[in-house]
């Protein structure tokens, strides 16, 4: 008697499909790295588009346009209002007599919004405690980097005027 | 595993292996990039923005020079 296999003949399963996928996992070190090199290219090729996107794109400084009556506001009081756009909403402190400051209410961490805590005196993000000064919307405390986004105000005939928002590096030193 | 190839085949997995290692890395600091450039993108910074995408294409460029070192 001979001690060798018999053969046994594939499955049906085999036969109707007919697909190897062990080898089919079998991926080399170099076409698995072959991958990676294609996806670090892919990303590359995502930062330049990024890159690209930053210097072309125009943002929506604003018109300037009337907000509100100075008397609406009373003082270290805020007001509400969309600027420039609908969809961008923005935040009047009535500093006393004629001064005002206005905000994007947008936290410039992962965009919130900010509200005025007047016993602190500061802008509070309660998403992830970002505090913002109150005259300047410089970073105070928490996770944003980077001020609030000012808009510039003045008063005119007893109303405030929003007259576009504040150049980013303005006021940097 | 490894004690089963040949004398002269473990030198040059180990160095596979490496240069695996290297382009996992790269990898890594590209999606590291790809969210500084999120951020530049976000403040505006052009300068910021164009150096990381330098510096991205620059870890392109050596993941794929770390190819050549793969045997096919």
């Amino acid at each position: 008697m001979s001690n060798e296999p018999v053969p046994v003949a594939p499955p049906i399963w085999k036969r109707d499909f007919p697909y190897k996928a062990a080898e089919e996992e079998a991926v080399t070190r170099r076409e698995f790295a072959r991958y990676l090199v294609l996806g670090t290219g892919m990303l590359a090729a995502g930062n330049v588009g990024l890159a690209a996107w930053t210097q072309l794109r125009t943002i929506n400084r604003g018109e300037p346009r009337e907000i509100v009556a100075v008397a609406d506001v009373p003082d270290r009081g805020t007001y509400l209002f969309r600027y420039p756009g609908d969809a961008d909403p923005a935040v009047l402190l009535h500093l006393g007599g004629d001064e005002f400051v206005a905000f994007s209410q947008k936290c410039t961490h992962l965009g919130c919004v900010v509200y005025f805590e007047a016993e602190k005196n500061r802008w509070h993000c309660p998403c992830h405690e970002g505090n913002f000064a109150a005259e300047t919307g410089d970073v105070l405390s928490g996770p944003p980097t980077r001020p609030l986004g000012k808009i510039d105000v003045e008063v005119r005939d007893g109303a405030v005027w929003a007259l576009g928002r504040a150049d980013h590096d303005e006021g940097a030193e | 595993m490894t004690s089963a190839l040949p004398g002269h085949d473990r030198p040059r997995r180990r160095v596979s292996s490496a240069v695996l290692i290297y382009v996992i890395i790269l990898m890594a600091l590209q999606v590291f990039l790809v969210t500084v450039a999120a951020e530049a993108l976000l403040a505006d910074e052009e300068g910021l923005a164009w150096a990381t995408a330098a510096v991205s294409v620059a870890l392109f460029a050596a993941a794929a020079a770390f190819l050549r070192y793969l045997r096919p």
